[in-house]
């Protein structure tokens, strides 16, 4: 344990001595998440771009709805799916799928629509015949479509999706006020001739008197009720600095691999690894040791964004960080995250032979990492190939667990895949680090 | 730890003729290599002995070495240090053990003290103890002075010092030295192969490296050349000089044995 300790210290030690290297750790990181906080801030609105995948459930197996279901099929850049998992979608399912992040919008469309529609604009026919009749339907329930938003979903798309919607039901909603108008029309003027002929005789229903456009209704027959799709118990707060305060965290931690695969490089390098391991110590202890300090380092890198996010982000005019409800999942995922980057950065330690080769392939495969993890465009607004490449992404997983903590209010069931996956991540690069440690000195080349 | 090398090392002295290091045929393969590194190398280091390992590069040197050391594997043959077989147990055995590497094996951004203490601690050294060995280590190189420099700020002189005195902070029994003076200034040279006598007669045996045949032969009781690793002789300079007429240095008797054409 004091050798574990020694080597620690010592670790820490050269890593305080390396101004250059705590620059690229903490400062990088800090500006980045300050900078594109603040350009995303605005920018995240008007961003978006490809198909958005709606999930549709179709309670109402009338005209109504098929029309809808029909008009969106019909909409560019609307991708309508009708099943969740393989089963067709019902509105717990699809709330539930959109809440997770499977699909950006959630489309409901309530049972009995066609009904509730078609009552309507009768009434407004009536109405619009007989303005005394019009205090009859007043207070009436609107027919309600839901429409529910992944809360990562970037403002543009809400935009663009809930325009289609409105402009689609506007359509609808003519078309019902127009059959209705021609169903009644006929009576209404009988019953205008006869109030002009002074002849008694009247249609109950309707009254003489001519429509006028001050007297409609101006009260849309179709209502599209919009909201956040979050999981329970969540605090929805979806805006740049949910997503940019953990994802620049992220790429900051990752970013780790450098000085920690030019520590185990110079180590061998300049005879280091070899007078240790002729020393009564176990090699174990000694990485250990060293990760250890490593993992610290990411540790404190975490701490320092976040409360940049918490307290010095709000003093530039944007929202402050939110924590979240989940203090021990976030916990959770950050150490599998700082699991994953020093995993990565033992792997690239142990293979890479010089540092200049270190310095090249590892900031560009943590770039590539982050950029196809959704660091620095949200997945969702990537091509279709980009987004089934993002699976791979070990920053993706990581990025995915705390959208899932910080904007969609998820809790430890909802990131344990991402957990999992990391730390499967970490144990696969440290078991080829070993065997590549283990090839390296049989082969004499330590 | 600190009683087993105490037995040990009474062990050895209770037998002054017993070796500190024996080395018998050892072999070591590498993978895809046409010819064996080690081709059954045999060879013994007794207390306050020091046994100079000769040999053009490619030799086997390092290997040797390395498998000396612990830190790599041999293919088959026995190695012992103060009786205790080296790769059966090679955690009791390296507590005997100090390694100077031909590379400056420290940390250029550490202090000198700072990387002796870091080291020592490797050693199980602690305390006062600890203190007190660093102290003689430093005094022994004659750095005690710069001793809470950096590394990197000093001479490559003072670098091959301290690379010394990291290899005899914990005082072992066997010092294996890897080329311990190439490329340093005279003076420094000079306190290193006086410190090493002295470390001599404290009783301390020494496997030493070396492609300076006058600092061989100036400062090894003998000397085993070898080449293509086998060992081509073994004994004391002069009388392996003598044997070999017309050859009157250990550098012409080295060129007569393994042979003019460059090795790279």
């Amino acid at each position: 344990m004091l050798r574990l300790l020694t080597t620690l210290h010592k670790e820490l030690l050269l890593l305080l001595r390396d101004w250059v290297g705590l620059l690229v750790l903490f400062v990088m990181p800090a500006v980045l998440v300050i900078v594109i906080t603040l350009v995303q801030d605005n920018a995240m609105q008007a961003l978006g771009q490809g198909a958005t995948e709606v999930v549709l459930v179709n309670e109402d197996a009338e005209a109504v709805g098929r029309r809808i279901e029909t008009a969106l099929d019909a909409v560019a850049g609307i991708e309508l799916v009708k099943a969740v998992r393989g089963r067709p979608a019902d509105r717990s399912a699809a709330l539930s799928a959109v809440a997770r992040g499977d699909f950006q919008v959630g489309l409901i469309i309530p049972a009995g629509l066609t009904a509730a529609v078609r009552a309507e604009a009768r009434q407004w026919a009536q109405a619009a015949f007989s303005p005394r009749s019009r205090t009859a339907t007043g207070g009436h329930e609107k027919a309600r479509l839901e429409l529910r938003f992944d809360p990562t979903v970037l403002g543009a798309v809400r935009s663009a999706v809930k325009s289609q919607v409105q402009l689609l039901l506007l359509r609808i909603e003519m078309e019902e006020k127009m059959a209705a108008l021609s169903h009644l029309l006929p009576r209404g003027l009988q019953a205008a001739g006869t109030e002009a002929s002074g002849l008694p005789g009247t249609d109950p229903v309707l009254e003489a008197d001519t429509p006028t456009a001050d007297q409609q209704d101006p009260q849309p027959l179709l209502v599209v009720a919009e909201d956040t799709a979050l999981s329970e118990g969540s605090t929805p707060v979806p805006n740049a600095v949910q997503q940019n305060v953990p994802a620049w965290s992220l790429f900051g931690i990752f970013f780790i691999v450098l000085p920690m695969a030019g520590s185990f490089i110079k180590e061998r390098r300049c005879g280091v690894q070899r007078r240790m391991l002729s020393m009564p110590v176990a090699y174990l202890t000694l990485a250990v040791g060293k990760v250890g300090a490593y993992m610290l380092v990411c540790c404190v890198q975490i701490g320092l964004i976040l409360a940049i996010g918490r307290w010095l982000l709000p003093l530039m005019g944007t929202p402050a960080f939110q924590i979240g409800p989940w203090p021990a999942s976030n916990l959770a995922v950050a150490l599998s995250a700082i699991a994953a980057a020093t995993g990565y950065g033992i792997l690239l330690g142990t293979a890479i032979e010089t540092y200049e080769q270190a310095s090249m392939f590892g900031p560009i495969s943590v770039v590539i990492a982050a950029a196809l993890g959704g660091i620095m465009v949200p997945v969702h607004a990537m091509p279709h190939v980009m987004q089934q490449l993002s699976h791979v992404s070990p920053m993706g997983w990581a990025q995915e667990a705390f959208l899932e903590l910080f904007v969609r209010g998820g809790g430890f069931g909802a990131v344990s895949g991402s957990i999992c996956k990391l730390l499967a991540f970490a144990a696969v690069c440290i078991a080829a680090a070993c065997a590549l440690f283990v090839r390296k000195r049989r082969q004499g080349k330590i | 730890m600190r009683q087993n090398i105490k037995e040990a090392w009474e062990t050895v002295m209770a037998t002054p003729s017993a070796p500190i290091l024996e080395v018998t045929d050892l072999v070591k393969r590498y993978n895809r290599a046409a010819r064996p590194a080690l081709d059954g190398l045999s060879l013994k280091v007794r207390p306050g002995e020091i046994l100079g390992l000769l040999g053009p590069n490619g030799a086997g040197k390092t290997t040797a070495v390395s498998i000396i050391s612990t830190i790599l594997r041999p293919s088959s043959g026995r190695v012992t240090v103060c009786g205790i077989d080296l790769w059966k147990t090679p955690r009791r055995a390296r507590p005997h053990i100090g390694l100077v590497p031909q590379e400056i094996a420290l940390y250029a951004e550490l202090t000198a003290w700072e990387n002796l203490a870091f080291f020592g601690r490797l050693q199980a050294l602690r305390g006062a103890r600890l203190k007190e060995r660093m102290a003689s280590a430093l005094a022994a190189v004659g750095l005690e002075a710069k001793a809470h420099q950096k590394i990197a700020t000093f001479s490559g002189g003072m670098q091959r010092r301290i690379n010394l005195a990291v290899g005899i902070l914990h005082a072992p029994r066997l010092l294996l030295l890897d080329e311990p003076t190439v490329g340093i200034d005279p003076q420094s040279r000079q306190l290193i192969l006086e410190k090493l006598q002295t470390i001599k007669q404290e009783g301390t045996a020494m496997l030493y490296t070396t492609h300076y045949m006058e600092e061989a032969q100036q400062l090894c009781d003998r000397v085993a050349i070898m080449d293509n690793g086998r060992i081509l002789c073994q004994g004391p300079p002069q009388d392996l000089i003598s044997a070999q007429a017309p050859c009157c240095s250990l550098g012409e008797l080295f060129l007569h044995l393994t042979g003019k054409e460059l090795r790279d």
